[in-house]
């Protein structure tokens, strides 16, 4: 009955305005720039269960799906900066502005970053038939004879992750845009690709059967899934750090005191071992920085994947 | 002896009393959905896969893919009794199928392709349990260049699918291409006719265009023009299901042929239910000896697009199970329903998962039995909707073709888009435009280019690449085959029809 009290109030505008103290004052909707059941959206309907227990207050799951998550997103740059109307999108927050042009909001300013809940890792594979044992083996064969790269489509992260990878490591290889990742990873498994930067959970269960090889993890560090893959750092790319990570924006110009709880709250959540064995067959590393760390790493983003895009040549 | 064994295992599962239970939910509601215009599959499981979290992964995915077959069983139902395409892959059902209830066959229409359905449905279960992992193989040989000769061949072989003026039928073929260009250029992310709108960049969505052209163009059209009392109470009844001997006769070859290339085409991550139904009922046409009866009420015209559209419901399986990669937006979502349960789909899946993997080929054929049981005495009920004053029965499905336009992509912009088509719909009837052209040009022009256009890359811009590919090569020499038959055929057809005006 309170809450709906306070649904009821807020609909006919009678709530206060919104102090940190007391916030949420009525229902808080969460947009997902996807559609129902992808990741983002699976991942941001288990998280809402824990909010709604925190705050008493319902917390409503959007599906504003549509020119690849730009759409909620302006949405969400054009709401009540209040802390009522939150976003949750994916790391084609930082890559898909550099290649569509006209965006109707500033990604810098019209969006204020929150948390960084979780990422997935990419690993670079082959098939297994191939003769590539290594990363180098790759690079130096490109250079004898051109390769072709495989993508999930244009301006998603793994066509920036291939371009950088590309960029750094000096290989001759073209990139090849697929729709999705599904039959990316198809063009890797019938030889119609040479090399692709998959994320684990399409590379999974191929990897496992042995029917794709992965030759490097794209970071910094090897990852647990994967013990005896080398990471990029360790080949000598220290900078081909790429992941698809998940995070929480509120619209630009919100209290900073609401955006300190709302973060503060979502961590709880993500430190929460029911939460955890939830997500964790979903192959997300939960993250859960601070808000300043955020900040940082969206506007280091934003920099770096414009200029891999204007290097590549990537239309914008 | 291990396939008895196996198969034995599955069966142990799916008839479990609570895996009965939702396999018997999951038809239920994929054949309300199916019959409602608009409410697609996609939407339909999106809205009910949050029930999935707390079921074990087998249980889950029988409950959806019950959805997903039950949807192509229902879809016909509308389509042939109002002209209004359930889903997609039924659209093609409307051309003939409607015309068979115009004229008081409504009920023989839908026993019949319910017959067909399930025909097709167990030619395809028959090949997902036999061979799955020789088929997921096979199906890897198929690269861009296979694709993109497949398209073009599916093109060739339907551009006799419309009636009357052949020019008229190119010019919509054409603009469905155009239609189907609106958005972002796949490889260089050019926008393409958006006008600068962001919802446009996802193109234009198949439901809204199907349900515009031929849903709201018909219920514009029948305002003031027919009446409830048009249609012969005999012809409710339920002894009207029964087809003559002579139906009986002409299905069983398209039946056939629809589950081949149904199976053939849903194997195919990315083609699909829509296209083998349209390419079927291309090739029916082009076989048939009197093509002329296609339009007006061939059974042959509803027969193989539904066992082509359900085999295929069935065989789309196979990529999603034994590669990992799902062939559909619906597929991804069982996947999604995989992943959740920590169950990745792949190579190894049947080999480490057996229960899961046989029971739910099991309950494929404990679902179309149900679908089967549970639709036959509901056509009786399907029928009597046309009995229904249209002044009470248009409003109420234009209300669901809003709903369905809308939960499609959850945009307000597709109902928009579903008016805009339905204008252009009226206008094609009036001026007597075929709206089928129009659908496959749209639904197989992207496809086509996104392919050619990858063909090339990967061939480094060597037209020959079509042809060095044995497989591609094959495929080409076969369309060239039907491009001369059809030359052929129709230059003989004008001969004989000639002589036969001389002869009088």
């Amino acid at each position: 009955m309170k809450k709906f009290i306070a649904a009821a109030l807020t609909a006919l505008g009678l709530a206060m305005p919104a102090h940190a103290a007391d916030f949420p004052t009525g229902p808080v909707t969460i947009v997902v720039p996807y559609s129902p059941s992808g990741n983002t959206d699976v991942f941001t309907r288990y998280l809402a269960p824990y909010l709604e227990a925190k705050w008493g207050q319902p917390v409503v799951v959007d599906n504003k799906p549509g020119g690849g998550s730009m759409i909620g997103t302006a949405h969400v740059a054009q709401a009540e900066p209040d802390g009522h109307t939150l976003l949750m999108t994916s790391s084609a927050f930082v890559t898909a502005p550099s290649i569509q042009p006209d965006l109707p909001f500033d990604s810098r300013t019209d969006l204020t970053p929150i948390i960084n809940v979780g990422h997935v890792s990419f690993v670079l594979i082959t098939n297994a038939d191939s003769p590539y044992e290594t990363l180098e083996q790759f690079i130096e064969a490109s250079k004898a004879s051109p390769k072709f790269a495989a993508t999930a489509g244009l301006g998603t992260t793994t066509h920036f992750a291939m371009e950088k990878f590309i960029a750094d490591s000096g290989a001759n290889v073209d990139v090849v845009h697929f729709k999705g990742g599904g039959p990316a990873v198809v063009s890797i498994l019938s030889n119609e690709t040479d090399i692709y930067g998959s994320s684990i959970s399409s590379a999974g269960k191929n990897l496992e059967a042995g029917k794709v090889r992965a030759l490097a993890v794209l970071g910094n560090e090897r990852i647990d899934v994967l013990p005896d893959v080398p990471a990029a750092a360790e080949l000598g790319y220290t900078d081909l750090e790429i992941k698809q990570w998940l995070g929480v924006f509120a619209p630009g110009g919100t209290d900073m005191a609401i955006v300190e709880q709302v973060n503060a709250d979502i961590k709880e959540a993500l430190e929460n071992q029911t939460f955890i064995d939830t997500v964790t067959p979903l192959e997300w590393t939960l993250n859960g920085n601070t808000t300043a760390e955020f900040k940082t790493q969206i506007d280091t983003e934003l920099t770096k994947w414009q200029g891999i895009a204007d290097a590549a040549g990537i239309k914008k | 002896m291990e396939l008895l064994g196996n198969l034995g295992l599955g069966l142990g599962v799916a008839l479990s009393l609570t895996n009965l239970f939702y396999c018997f939910l999951g038809a239920l509601l994929g054949t309300l959905v199916g019959v409602i215009p608009g409410v697609g599959v996609l939407a339909a499981i999106s809205m009910l896969f949050p029930l999935t979290y707390n079921l074990e992964p087998t249980t889950a995915l029988i409950m959806l893919a019950g959805i997903w077959y039950g949807t192509t069983y229902g879809g016909s139902t509308a389509s042939i009794l109002l002209n209004i395409p359930g889903t997609p892959a039924n659209a093609v059902t409307c051309l003939d199928g409607y015309p068979m209830a115009r004229s008081g066959r409504g009920g023989v229409a839908l026993f019949m392709t319910t017959v067909a359905s399930f025909f097709g449905a167990t030619f395809g279960i028959i090949l997902l349990t036999l061979f799955t992992p020789i088929i997921a193989e096979y199906a890897l040989r198929f690269g861009s260049a296979e694709y993109f000769a497949l398209m073009l061949m599916g093109l060739v072989a339907a551009s006799t699918i419309s009636e009357g003026s052949a020019i008229k039928g190119l010019a919509m073929m054409t603009l469905g291409v155009i239609i189907g260009l609106v958005g972002l250029d796949s490889q260089t992310a050019t926008a393409r006719f958006t006008g600068g709108s962001l919802g446009l960049m996802e193109g234009v969505s198949l439901i809204a265009l199907a349900m515009g052209v031929f849903g709201v163009a018909e219920i514009v059209m029948s305002v003031r023009r027919v009446k409830a009392s048009d249609i012969d109470p005999e012809s409710v009844k339920l002894k009207a299901i029964k087809p003559t001997s002579d139906d009986v006769r002409r299905s069983w070859f398209p039946m056939l042929r629809g589950s081949s290339m149904g199976s053939f085409f849903g194997t195919l991550p990315g083609t699909g239910p829509s296209i083998a139904a349209f390419l079927s009922y291309a090739i029916e046409k082009r076989l048939s000896k009197t093509p002329e009866r296609f339009g007006k009420g061939a059974i042959e015209g509803i027969m193989a697009p539904e066992a082509a559209n359900n085999a295929a419901d069935q065989t789309a399986f196979i990529p999603t199970l034994s590669l990992g990669v799902p062939g559909s937006a619906t597929m991804a979502l069982m996947l999604g329903a995989l992943m959740i349960h920590g169950i990745a789909p792949g190579p190894t899946l049947i080999s480490d998962e057996p229960e899961l993997f046989w029971g739910l080929i099991m309950s494929f054929w404990v679902g179309n039995v149900i679908l089967l049981v549970l639709n036959i005495p509901l056509i009786g009920v399907w029928v009597r909707m046309l009995t229904i004053p249209y002044h009470l029965l248009y409003p109420s499905v234009l209300l669901f073709i809003c709903i369905g336009a809308y939960s499609a992509s959850f945009s307000p912009l597709n109902v928009w888009m579903v008016f805009a088509f339905g204008a252009l719909g009226y206008a094609m009837r009036i001026f007597k435009f075929p709206g089928a052209p129009l659908l496959l040009g749209f639904v197989l022009g992207p496809l086509m280019e996104e392919h050619f256009r990858r063909a090339m890359l990967l061939g480094r811009g060597d037209f020959m690449t079509f042809f060095d590919r044995p497989l591609s090569a094959a495929i080409m020499s076969l369309t060239g085959m039907i491009l001369l038959w059809s030359i052929w055929s129709s230059e003989g057809a004008k001969k004989r029809r000639t002589e036969r005006a001389n002869s009088m």
